[in-house]
């Protein structure tokens, strides 16, 4: 009778020590773990991109996408004005009216487009990405119209990680600012359409060493 | 001629003083006019003659007198702030005919800059390099540079084993390219290394330099495990046509001679909410900014969604600058 309590005692004081190291060791295994990129991954309170001041507006034309980013509007660089013989309709028939025809035509207009878009062997043909009765839209595989300033719905069809980081903003960029409206970069501001792999060239610039 | 000179610019600086004696007001006034008399002695010295003691040599004179008794930026009131900023363009007005704007933004609130790079859309044009040079007024003479981008052997990431001086036509089959720079650490070893408190981590995140509080020790350079930090040896030499006039205290404007600098994210950019030169330049958009603190930005994006790693992470300091892959 008299050795039970001190059992008691005894097991009372092993199982404090065990809580503690217990506690302890939580407590070290969580200060590991947060790193910093879990504290900045922790913050949630969304900023007022209009609340900086003294944002430059963008200066290029733009359209309002057809998408959506984080559950908002944005905005792209338009298309249209970058395009020489833009509006097609001018030689080309759409919805009615006169075709211009003429020798050479074909060359003589379109002459300068080099194709150098698909694998090998494979290439794109212009009307895998051009309306094939009208001249100022793209037309997709689904056979749906696509305004040449929304060209990112047509390019997706194929390149949808592209498009998929493009939409997040791992891929393309910003116009200008990091803070206001949210303003992008087309699909065609920085490829061409039909020869979209950027041209091998030198640096600007080159490095000196350093001491 | 000389004497002349000499006693006429005596009689000029000892009515300085009187004046400056009778204002009997504050301390200020006093070591105003007392920086008149003693710069007027010691080019006395220097040059044996008192130079045509103008209008302008006397008010350069008297600006910089004031700037060696300014205080750490960190401790100036906006008020001091002010001041300083507009000595600051008057004396670049006065010594090198520029009209410069020196700004002191403070940063924006609820605001910590980060920094992802792609090492998969990187094609070593280095138009960010040229940029940037440009936009901070680099010394052209000795090429300060404060991007680096290294050509890279496939399965390889640490910079060192790049090569830093490639010029040749880019990209290179099978090669990839990366970038580095000051990557702003949360916890930076050269803010500590520093004997004068003259570079910090501002609330914003960036890591600055307050150019005339440093001394040219280097002790950061010697700190810092990324080679962030640049050294002017000269005072920088920018062609007067491509000064960027567009300045902040502690960011671009025209550095002293003998001092630490680097790359502040563009700061007198990014505090008015625009992109960093680099970013801007970048012609594959392989550098993304934004705000860390932010869920919708898109550095936020990048660190959700991608594979992102940083530069020697096991030595704790924390970097705000990430690389990430497709």
């Amino acid at each position: 009778m008299k050795k039970l309590p001190k059992l008691g005692a005894g097991s009372l004081a092993a199982g404090l020590l065990l809580l503690t190291l217990f506690f302890f060791d939580t407590k070290w295994s969580a200060a590991s773990e947060t790193s910093f990129l879990e504290t900045v991954k922790g913050h949630d309170v969304q900023f007022d991109n209009r609340s900086v001041r003294q944002v430059l507006p963008v200066s290029q034309p733009t359209v309002l996408a057809k998408e959506e980013y984080q559950g908002g509007t944005f905005q792209v660089l338009a298309r249209k004005q970058e395009i020489e013989r833009y509006r097609c309709s001018s030689c080309h028939i759409v919805n009615g009216g006169k075709e211009v025809r003429g020798k050479n035509a074909l060359t003589l207009t379109h002459g300068n487009v080099v194709v150098n878009h698909g694998q090998e062997g494979n290439a794109l043909a212009c009307i895998d990405c051009h309306h094939p009765e009208d001249r100022e839209s793209l037309e997709d595989k689904k056979g749906r119209k696509i305004d040449f300033d929304h060209s990112y719905q047509l390019c997706g069809q194929c390149h949808f990680r592209q498009k998929r980081d493009w939409l997040g903003g791992a891929h393309g960029k910003r116009v200008a600012n990091w803070a206001g409206d949210r303003v992008v970069y087309n699909c065609t501001t920085c490829h061409d359409p039909h020869s979209p792999r950027f041209a091998k060239r030198f640096p600007v610039i080159y490095s000196v060493p350093l001491k | 001629m000389c004497d002349q000179k000499k006693t006429d610019n005596k009689e000029e600086q000892q009515k300085d003083l009187a004046e400056a004696m009778q204002e009997k007001s504050s301390r200020r006034s006093f070591l105003k006019g007392l920086s008149i008399g003693a710069a007027a002695v010691s080019a006395t010295l220097v040059t044996g003659c008192v130079p045509s003691a103008d209008a302008a040599t006397n008010e350069e004179l008297r600006l910089r007198w004031q700037e060696y008794f300014k205080k750490n930026y960190r401790l100036m009131t906006q008020e001091e702030k002010d001041q300083t900023v507009s000595r600051l363009e008057r004396l670049a007005t006065l010594r090198e005919g520029l009209e410069v704007q020196i700004g002191s933004e403070p940063p924006v609130k609820k605001v910590l800059y980060g920094y992802a790079f792609n090492i998969t859309r990187c094609e070593g044009f280095m138009e960010c390099v040229a940029a940037c040079i440009k936009e901070n007024n680099l010394d052209r003479k000795t090429n300060t540079q404060y991007i680096r981008i290294f050509e890279m052997e496939p399965g390889k990431l640490d910079p060192s084993e790049g090569d830093g001086k490639f010029f040749h036509e880019v990209p290179v089959e099978n090669k990839f390219y990366m970038g580095t720079q000051c990557f702003h650490c949360e916890n930076a070893p050269c803010t500590k290394a520093c004997p004068t408190k003259a570079t910090w981590r501002e609330p914003d995140g960036i890591v600055v330099v307050d150019y005339d509080w440093c001394i040219g020790c280097r002790y950061c350079q010697a700190a810092c495990p990324y080679f962030g930090r640049r050294f002017n040896w000269g005072k920088p030499e920018v062609p007067k046509e491509e000064v960027n006039v567009k300045q902040h205290y502690l960011g671009n404007r025209l550095r002293p001679k003998g001092k630490m600098e680097k790359c502040t994210f563009c700061i007198q950019r990014t505090r008015k909410g625009r992109l960093p030169a680099c970013v801007e330049a970048c012609p594959t958009g392989s550098r993304v900014f934004g705000n860390l603190l932010d869920p919708d930005s898109e550095i936020r994006y990048v660190l959700k969604h991608k594979k992102v790693f940083r530069m020697k992470e096991e030595l704790g300091t924390e970097p705000k600058f990430w690389y990430f892959i497709d």
